[in-house]
């Protein structure tokens, strides 16, 4: 589909983390996530999402003079200031995908993500959307997938969040939101792996435990 | 927030379908709902359309524009009265623009007493505690079209030259006040209070918390009934800092029209003087400037590029009918005048969001999208996956560990885990964990090696950057670990991809070094490895227990014999066998294997274990020419 993996930083400024993706300070969006904060003047964020990389790709992009369309997927870890359980972790990875172009639809964004799904849980897997809002897109959606796992009913499941990027986003990248506009997605990358593979607790991923590493069958493809 | 699908049916003629069709309406057209029990929905409400929905008008105006239902009153779309001042009450803002409107209503000869039935039903429905027909009135309405508000004795409130003079001011420095729940709150910088303006007692925490000095009693007759519409910023680092959400806190940050004050006022007194006689003196308004709603315009062809859809005007036109707005056309074009408490329609991606939502998301078909032109670039992940490539082939097993560590230059200011405030300036410290750890697991997981050999790409921080830094680690599981292992390793890999990096030796097994994204993007010229995951296996959280067992077996015996012999004998518990020594003698194979036996469930004994060992000892030697060692 021409996505290319990028990753940026994990330790983020407040500008890329918050602002740059249309959540001012003292904005009730920003209880959304809870947060880690540095002692450093000015602070700044171990990242609470992959998102920052949305405006920060685009600003390299066009430094280096290459107009959309762009189309990138960022893995990466974020952090979050909660009580950790089987399915909560401070640290977790989260995979960012955005698309800029002409003409860029949520229906490419719908399509993109029942490909992916499809290869990635199995053929019968489809995905539906539910309004939400996050600040950073408009409009704003769930996402959920149906999944079949083998021998078991199937159940949707709540994978990401997604929608089409906020105009306000395109700008302070420095694009024109009426020549460009396009989608992003982003979710939790264990908890897909959780249940494809069977995985019974996050916090197996980042434990440097070597028995969760060899507990996976792994061949080259 | 909790809404009773009784309290929604007064909003509607025809009777509501079940909660659960309501849930589901909701879930694909408006809000995700968290929990349905009973008559009561909990639906989660996001910031954005909290200034019109963390209220029962506001679901029902929802449910009627999904479910296509006609709502029978909405009191928000009702004539407002012309109210009278009252000369007694001296109601003044604060002069800091922080209060965009404050409305006050003197109330006279009220009678405090218990809720009538249905209202104390209500509330308790939604798990609300009933305390008296005023308080109860106040939360019924704010419940009901979302406006806070708040009554006060206005008696036990000072007056001056037959006055009641109320304001807003600004916290002093160190000013602590009783709230209604009997705790004292310090007042942080920058908090407002609604407060006597003569002498200057406080009398609450402004848009959070009633105070108890001026609290409704059995013996209260006059009101001072306080409506009013705060700086949602402002209310909402008060809250943080004294860590007190309310109710009215959350639809102050949330901004709330000040239009809708007026609408809380009516409908309170209504409620009041209904259920609690009292007559009205008068409602004195200081309102700021107006707020007045800003058009949006969307063409359809703006509409149907976001969305990725064909919908016609007339599709579109339903969309707006159904949710009440209200809009003109001009050509290709909507121009939509947002009702005053709609704070969430702003632009034209506001507008088609609206369409697309009320029409169904599941009526927009997934399109692939168009082919690029030109491949985009990703050296510098392929260089990542390719020096992991490397170590994979070597042997070595990828880690990933914590980030947040006992030391570092960069320190949190809000850890989770109080023994790890800073972020890791290195990945050695978790390296040398992870080794001592792996040890100690080898023979379960890796068999009879004599070496567990570990490596983890991950991002350093230092007081100069962010770094990729690249960790390696080799233990030998039998005595001294010694540093050629990793010289040789190092080497190879400089060799075989052509890169030069400077490692940092931390001890004879580890060695750490930053990854230049230069040489990353060199190396990613070429594509890595694809790897594909398969079923994931949990392993015992119990410990293993290992055993040893050795036999003579004739000349051409076959290891696989040997294993098939154990295995058949060695019961569920066994869960590794691996041959450690092989050797012939005399026209005699030896074989000696490795047995880890464990349990999912507990800790393994020595009576466990011994009767599986005896029985593959008597397995064993029952074979013709075999004898266990």
């Amino acid at each position: 589909m021409g996505f290319v993996v990028t990753q940026g930083p994990e330790l983020e400024t407040e500008h890329y983390n918050f602002n740059a993706l249309n959540i001012p300070a003292d904005h009730p969006a920003r209880d959304m996530q809870d947060t880690f904060w540095t002692t450093e003047t000015p602070r700044r964020v171990p990242r609470t999402q992959t998102s920052p990389m949305q405006v920060r790709y685009m600003e390299e992009q066009m430094k280096k003079g290459i107009e959309p369309p762009y189309r990138i997927i960022v893995p990466g870890k974020v952090f979050r200031n909660e009580a950790t359980d089987a399915t909560h972790e401070a640290q977790f990875y989260q995979n960012e995908g955005l698309a800029i172009g002409k003409g860029v639809t949520l229906a490419h964004l719908k399509g993109t993500l029942d490909r992916f799904f499809r290869e990635y849980l199995g053929e019968e897997s489809r995905v539906r959307f539910r309004p939400s809002y996050f600040p950073f897109v408009e409009p704003g959606v769930e996402v959920d997938v149906w999944f079949e796992p083998e021998g078991k009913e199937g159940r949707w499941l709540e994978v990401m969040g997604a929608g089409m990027v906020h105009p306000t986003v395109i700008k302070n990248a420095g694009l024109d939101p009426e020549v460009y506009q396009g989608f992003a997605f982003g979710g939790g990358i264990e908890r897909l792996i959780m249940v494809k593979h069977g995985v019974p607790d996050i916090r197996l991923f980042h434990a440097g435990d070597i028995r969760f590493v060899h507990g996976f069958q792994e061949s080259e493809v | 927030m909790k809404i009773s699908r009784t309290w929604l049916q007064q909003y509607f003629k025809d009777p509501l379908p079940s909660v659960e069709a309501i849930a589901d309406a909701l879930t694909f057209h408006a809000f995700e709902i968290e929990e349905v029990e009973g008559e009561i929905l909990d639906v989660k409400v996001l910031p954005d359309r909290a200034a019109y929905a963390l209220s029962h008008r506001g679901i029902a105006r929802e449910i009627a524009a999904v479910l296509n239902l006609e709502l029978l009153k909405d009191p928000l779309r009702e004539p407002l009265p012309v109210w009278t001042p009252a000369e007694e009450l001296v109601l003044t803002g604060d002069p800091e623009g922080k209060v965009l409107r404050t409305m006050g209503a003197l109330v006279r000869g009220v009678a405090v007493k218990p809720s009538p039935a249905w209202l104390t039903e209500a509330l308790e429905s939604l798990g609300q505690r009933s305390i008296n027909n005023i308080v109860d009135a106040t939360n019924y309405v704010t419940l009901s079209m979302g406006q806070p508000l708040h009554a006060f004795d206005a008696k036990k409130i000072a007056w001056h030259d037959g006055k009641l003079h109320i304001t807003v001011r600004g916290a002093r420095p160190g000013e602590e006040i009783t709230v209604l729940s009997g705790e004292t709150y310090k007042l942080p910088e920058g908090a407002l209070v609604i407060a006597e303006a003569k002498e200057g007692t406080a009398l609450d925490i402004a848009g959070i918390k009633g105070g108890a000095a001026s609290a409704i009693t059995s013996d209260t007759t006059d009101l001072f009934v306080s409506v009013a519409n705060f700086d949602g910023p402002s209310i909402r680092r008060t809250a943080q800092a004294l860590n007190l959400f309310t109710d009215a806190s959350v639809r102050f940050q949330n901004k709330i029209s000040p239009e809708l004050a007026a609408y809380g006022m009516r409908d309170i007194l209504a409620l009041i003087t209904d259920i609690a006689a009292g007559e009205v003196i008068g409602v004195n308004d200081c309102y700021l400037a107006a707020s007045e709603s800003v058009p949006v315009t969307a063409s359809i062809k703006k509409i149907n590029s976001v969305l990725g859809t064909k919908y016609t005007s007339e599709e579109i036109r339903e969309a707006f009918d159904r949710l009440g707005l209200s809009y003109t056309e001009q050509g290709d074009e909507f121009t939509v005048t947002p009702p005053f408490e709609r704070r969430d329609l702003m632009i034209a991606e506001d507008l088609a969001e609206e369409v697309g939502r009320i029409r169904g998301y599941d009526g927009i078909e997934g399109e692939d999208l168009p082919p690029l032109e030109r491949p985009l670039s990703q050296e510098r992940y392929y260089g990542i996956e390719r020096i992991k490539d490397f170590f994979r082939a070597e042997g070595y097993t990828e880690l990933s560990t914590q980030s947040f560590a006992a030391e570092g230059d960069i320190m949190l200011a809000n850890p989770l885990d109080k023994s790890k405030p800073a972020l890791r300036r290195s990945l050695a410290a978790n390296m040398e964990d992870a080794l001592q750890r792996a040890l100690f697991v080898a023979p379960r997981v890796l068999g009879p090696v004599g070496n567990v050999q570990l490596f983890e790409i991950g991002s350093v921080f230092t007081k100069d950057a962010e770094y990729l830094s690249l960790a390696v680690g080799y233990r030998s599981t039998a005595g001294k670990t010694k540093p050629e292992h990793l010289d040789a390793l190092v080497q190879r890999l400089e060799e075989e991809l052509g890169v030069s990096l400077s490692f940092n030796r931390i001890d004879p097994g580890i060695a750490e070094c930053v990854l230049p994204e230069s040489e990353l993007v060199k190396l990613g010229a070429i594509a890595p490895v694809h790897v594909a995951l398969g079923a994931y296996r949990s392993f015992s959280i119990y410990p293993f227990a290992l055993r040893d067992v050795a036999v003579w077996t004739p000349e051409g015996t076959e290891e696989s014999e040997v294993t098939n012999a154990i295995l058949k004998e060695a019961g569920d518990y066994l869960v590794r066998v691996d041959l450690f020594d092989r050797f012939e003698k005399e026209g005699r194979v030896s074989y000696a294997f490795r047995l880890v036996f464990e349990s999912m469930e507990r800790t393994l004994a020595d009576t466990d274990l011994d009767p599986a060992m005896e029985r593959i000892t008597n397995e064993l030697n029952s074979r013709e020419g075999w004898e266990v060692r």
